[in-house]
């Protein structure tokens, strides 16, 4: 079953952070992908390193500018239903909110959200692919129906995150801190494509811990919303997601930002979507053609064409909420 | 050894039953008229034990000693073993005992077929990912999986094959030597289908896809075994005690009456559970050769792999009718996948027999692949036949613009056509379709015009009937005590629906007692009374003729009792709320005053089922309305309101039977839009192999706008109670409603389950743009 670990509980970051350095370590927050992948030997561990007596690391407070500061283990459901997300983040709140199940939103963070392993089948299933370390990636000449149609390389795996989107779309950026210090990155920067190293999905390193995120004020007459499609009614990850938070003056988009889920190996911005709006109003027309542009360099494997479609569709619908709310 | 298909999926078996002249014993009872407490929606007597935790199932099962079992299984779709080494695992701590497919009981054959054993016990080729290859008995189940990972096997890999269709093919990889079809296709046919396609006014012609579903029960398999002076007990997650009793003694080559099988509460089965799997010999075997209890508890992975899946169909279906819509000939084939072993894949009994048609044709024939064994699932069959029958329906009434429903009332059968046109006691088929559509408002919803934008709309609708009437076979024993309580005997597994319950009522009804205090004792081979397997939409209609037979007698037995005691004509008593009332009296005796019955501490009456009356035939029906709505751009399908219409005779719990069909809807939208095992096609080992990759539809999947409307026939001929099954028809049409309701919505045809976001942007991509 699980493999052999010690358990941990530091009461402060310097000490997790000494733990995390030790060989075997990993960091456990929510811990609903954690064991799961443990328990399926996906991946093993020595130690686990729990984050939860780590108070500073809870609860979402505001910023003086008019921002927002997320503590890594604010759970998902606290997000789907905070008021100040759901008013002036409201993408962040929908994608939470559209994660997984209530049980698992009640113990997911959103910081192991958006440091979750792929959810590949080849990955999560008895299959030795690249990400393990093998030397192939068996969705490409096998069940690719749920891969990638964008970004994809040696590895095919979608980014299985419904907070990241949003929180790209939002502008967000990571706080990590490790023993060489601390950084922020902005979520643009935070995950890294298969291109450039298929065995890891974020820049995090083994002994750092992310510990907030951080969300700039929305820009002025901004509004976001995230549309999500799935297989099945509850608890499952997108076929295909659109983040769209967009900034209008009047009736004019200032500022776009267009970012899909479940259709690359990381959130994926589409800018030539996000051209495609700026300087126009939400028109019909408009939300057709950035849709359509949304998806520009797909290349669909065998079983996943239709993938195009759906992101489009995403996208349409997303922006047609905007459309109506606006 | 199990092998022994369970018969009641089989008609053939069925008419053999009859040609015996099976006799019942015991005097028919009239049909009930009125009932007060059967019918009524009584909560379940067991509801509070299984919510709360109480309830102890096979799996909390904990015996003193008791060791666990964990199973190495071939990773490969095909291969065979080289080498196995256990030095590592036999020497880690707890460890008792070690099988491989070295160890003498290893050669147990498996699979008796006509041609002798497909396999063993534990075989060193492995036909399917999943195969068991060794297996660890240690002190807790951690070590029992922590040494069956040290367990070192070799394997050289073989050719495989999982895509049925290709397995067919001549040079496919053969699963068995014998080649991947053990039989010629099956040509069932009346009539002259060439002859009458040629006077039909409108033709349809299509293939169809269904996948492969699994069963995905709560409950997991589990077996704990324990051996005692030679004799085998087995506590298992069974749906059927005598069935596993059967194929143990076979295994172990003992007595019927040594071996006990017994079934606690049991956490759904969905025909799963239907026969003794491997898991519970090997527990057998470990527990004989330690001395010990042995449970063996399969984990979800293992289950989605190793215990059974509804076969992936290709139906290819033509149909004819004339202007009128008179059908006037069906002609089809299906293709099954079987699995690694054989078993029963396809089903065309409703081509064959759902509507009237005097020319058909059906071919089917099943296949062999690199997979886990199919095994009865919830109507074997029938739901991929329905998918395919009843969308070519559809079609056919667009072809002669008919209404759809007009069609399918217009070619009801009052005779089984498969039966040599024996007439059915009841058929509330048409019954089904007409109030069914009334509840829906179809003749409204039907004529919409067709909505414009990205949110289409559409409504559906398909037949169905479950061909088995239930075995002919179950004895009840009903003991009434002095305080006028009563202990209720019968071999069935409560699986899930509410069996218990049931028995509780009827015994209430007949007997004259509250529903409270019947205690019911059930599914032990060694101390309750025969029942045939719970499957097959059986368990109600074949055990409560025999429980009320035995509450009757008992009632007759005490009816005379206290006529004696209470100088009184017996047929002046009556009984009613556990006392004697004396007609035209106004005084009650309650049971537990009378004296009689203290002396002699216990009346026991017996009851056993008498089977249908002979030349007719006694089967459920069923109608399904369903309204989608399709996004264009996202190609959701979200089905936002639903009606079932099933003729199942006599409603016997309210409550009860709209969990059966609640159930049955849902399992038919996960086979309709959601569910799909999928085999990785370049290693044929299991992808989907999660919950997350296997989708079971969740709570948000089903509609709000629910309406069951219970069409009862008042079937006086069928049994003592007047009920039919229900278990299956229930699920049977469900997703072929859905299909045509999303043809409807958006005027292009979803021909393979299920309908995907993927199926919805292709459909939507033939019929040329959105």
């Amino acid at each position: 079953m699980l493999p052999t670990f010690t358990y941990v509980k530091p009461a402060s970051i310097g000490e997790a952070l000494r733990e995390l350095a030790t060989p075997g370590a990993r960091a456990h927050a929510g811990g609903t992908d954690l064991l799961g992948c443990l328990r399926d030997r996906v991946f093993t561990a020595q130690k686990i390193v729990s984050l939860n007596g780590l108070s500073e690391l809870h609860g979402v407070s505001d910023l003086q500018n008019g921002g927002l500061r997320i503590g890594a283990l604010t759970t998902l459901a606290e997000l789907a239903a905070h008021p100040v997300v759901l008013q002036r983040f409201t993408a962040l709140a929908k994608g939470a909110g559209a994660a997984a199940s209530p049980q698992l939103r009640n113990q997911g963070t959103v910081g192991g959200n958006l440091c979750q392993r792929p959810r590949c089948w080849y990955y999560r299933g008895d299959f030795p692919c690249a990400r393990k370390g093998g030397d192939t990636c068996f969705a490409k000449e096998g069940e690719n129906q749920l891969h990638a149609i964008l970004g994809g390389d040696v590895c095919v795996m979608v980014h299985p995150s419904d907070t990241a989107p949003t929180l790209m779309a939002l502008d967000a950026s990571v706080r990590i801190v490790g023993p060489r210090g601390a950084r922020t990155v902005p979520l643009d920067a935070f995950f890294v494509l298969p291109s450039k190293d298929y065995t890891r999905e974020t820049v995090v390193e083994p002994d750092e811990i992310v510990t907030e995120i951080i969300l700039p004020s929305p820009p002025a007459g901004a509004a976001s919303t995230y549309r999500k499609l799935r297989a099945r009614g509850a608890w499952d990850f997108a076929l295909s997601g659109a983040a769209v938070m967009i900034a209008r003056k009047g009736k004019t988009i200032q500022q776009a930002r267009v970012v899909l889920s479940g259709v690359a190996p990381v959130p994926w911005r589409a800018p030539a979507a996000e051209k495609e709006l700026v300087g126009h109003e939400l028109s019909e027309g408009v939300i057709a053609r950035a849709a359509e542009k949304a998806t520009v360099g797909a290349t669909p494997l065998s079983d996943n064409a239709y993938k195009v479609s759906l992101a489009r569709g995403a996208a349409m619908e997303a922006l047609s909420e905007l459309r109506g709310a606006g | 050894m199990t092998m022994r298909e369970p018969n009641i999926y089989r008609t053939e078996s069925l008419d053999a039953w009859e040609a015996l002249g099976y006799a019942p014993d015991v005097s028919d009872l009239p049909p009930w008229d009125k009932t007060t407490i059967v019918g009524a929606g009584v909560p379940r007597i067991d509801g509070h034990d299984r919510v709360s935790g109480t309830a102890v199932y096979t799996r909390d099962l904990a015996l003193p000693g008791m060791l666990h079992c964990a199973i190495v299984r071939s990773p490969h779709a095909h291969a065979r073993v080289k080498r196995v080494d256990i030095n590592a695992a036999k020497a880690m701590p707890g460890v008792h005992a070690i099988l491989t497919t070295d160890s003498p009981e290893a050669k147990m054959p498996w699979i008796l077929t006509g041609q002798g054993p497909m396999s063993q016990l534990l075989d060193p080729h492995c036909r399917y990912e999943g195969e068991e290859v060794a297996a660890v008995a240690a002190d807790t189940p951690l070590q029992a999986a922590d040494a069956a990972r040290a367990i070192v096997v070799e394997y050289e890999k073989l050719p495989m094959v999982v895509d049925y269709e290709a397995a067919v093919k001549p040079d496919a990889p053969k699963v068995h030597e014998r080649g991947n079809q053990l039989a010629p296709p099956r040509t069932s046919q009346r009539g002259d289908v060439e002859k009458a396609f040629a006077t039909a006014d409108a033709v349809v012609e299509h293939t169809f896809h269904t996948p492969c579903e699994l069963h995905v029960p709560l409950e997991v398999h589990c077996s704990v075994a324990q051996w005692d002076s030679g004799n085998l007990a087995v506590w298992d997650s069974t749906q059927g005690v005598y069935a596993v009793r059967d194929s143990l003694a076979v295994a172990f080559k003992l007595p019927l009456s040594a071996v006990r099988v017994t079934s606690p509460f049991m956490g759904g089965g969905f025909g799963a559970k239907l026969e003794l799997g491997k898991y519970t010999v090997i527990a057998a075997v470990l527990a004989r050769q330690t001395g010990r209890a042995v449970k063996c508890a399969l984990t979800r992975e293992e289950s989605l792999r190793c215990v059974g899946n509804r076969p992936a169909n290709t139906l290819k279906l033509k149909i004819g009718a004339r202007k009128d819509g008179t059908l006037v000939a069906i002609d089809g084939s299906i293709l099954g996948a079987m699995g690694a072993y054989p078993s029963g894949a396809t089903s065309s009994y409703l081509m064959l027999d759902l509507y009237t048609c005097p020319n058909v044709r059906m071919v089917d024939s099943s296949v062999l692949i690199n997979a886990g064994q199919a095994r009865a699932f919830r109507a074997p069959g029938y739901p991929q036949a329905a998918w395919a029958l009843e969308q070519v329906m559809d079609e056919l009434a667009a072809k002669l613009r008919m209404d759809p429903v007009e069609l399918r009332l217009k070619n009801i059968p009052t005779v089984s056509q498969l039966r040599n046109n024996q007439p059915y006691t009841s058929t509330g088929l048409a019954d089904c379709l007409r109030k069914g559509a009334e509840q829906f408002g179809w003749a409204e919803a039907s004529k919409r015009p067709a909505s414009k934008g990205h949110l289409r709309r559409g409504v559906g609708i398909a037949a169905g009937m479950w061909g088995s009437g239930g075995s002919p076979s179950a004895t009840a024993i009903a003991k009434l005590y002095p305080d006028g309580s009563v202990n209720l005997n019968s071999g069935a597994a409560d699986i899930g629906t509410g069996t218990k319950t049931v028995f509780a009522q009827v015994v209430a009804e007949e007997l004259g007692v509250p529903v409270e205090k019947v205690r019911i004792e059930h599914a032990d081979t060694a101390t309750t009374q025969y029942s045939p397997s719970s499957g097959g939409s059986q368990t109600i209609l074949v055990n409560t003729p025999a429980v009320r037979a035995a509450a009757a007698d008992v009632k007759n037995q005490l009816l005379a009792l206290a006529a004696e005691e209470l100088k009184k004509d017996v047929a002046s008593l009556s009984v009613s709320k556990g006392a004697i009332v004396i007609a035209g009296e106004d005084r009650t005796v309650p049971f537990a005053q009378l004296r009689s019955l203290a002396q002699r501490q216990q009346l026991v009456g017996v009851g056993r089922r008498a089977p249908h009356p002979p030349g007719k035939v006694a089967l459920p029906f069923a109608a399904h309305f369903a309204e989608v709505e399709v996004n264009t751009r996202t190609g959701e399908v979200r089905v936002v309101r639903f009606v079932a219409a099933q003729d199942s005779g006599r409603v016997m719990n309210a409550l009860t039977f709209e969990n059966q069909v609640l159930g049955g809807v849902a399992m038919g939208i996960g086979f309709g839009l959601t569910e799909n095992r999928v085999m990785d096609r370049v290693t044929g080992k299991l992808a989907s192999g999660s919950w997350h990759d296997y989708k079971v539809p969740t709570a948000m999947d089903f509609p709000v706008d629910f309406t069951l409307v219970a069409v009862d026939p008042h079937d006086k001929e069928c049994n003592s109670v007047g009920c039919k099954g229900l278990g299956e028809p229930a699920t049977i049409p469900a997703a072929a409603a859905i299909a045509n309701a999303v043809c409807d919505a958006i005027g292009a045809r979803v021909y393979d389950a299920p309908i995907t976001p993927a199926s919805i942007v292709a459909a939507l991509a033939s019929k040329g743009g959105r």
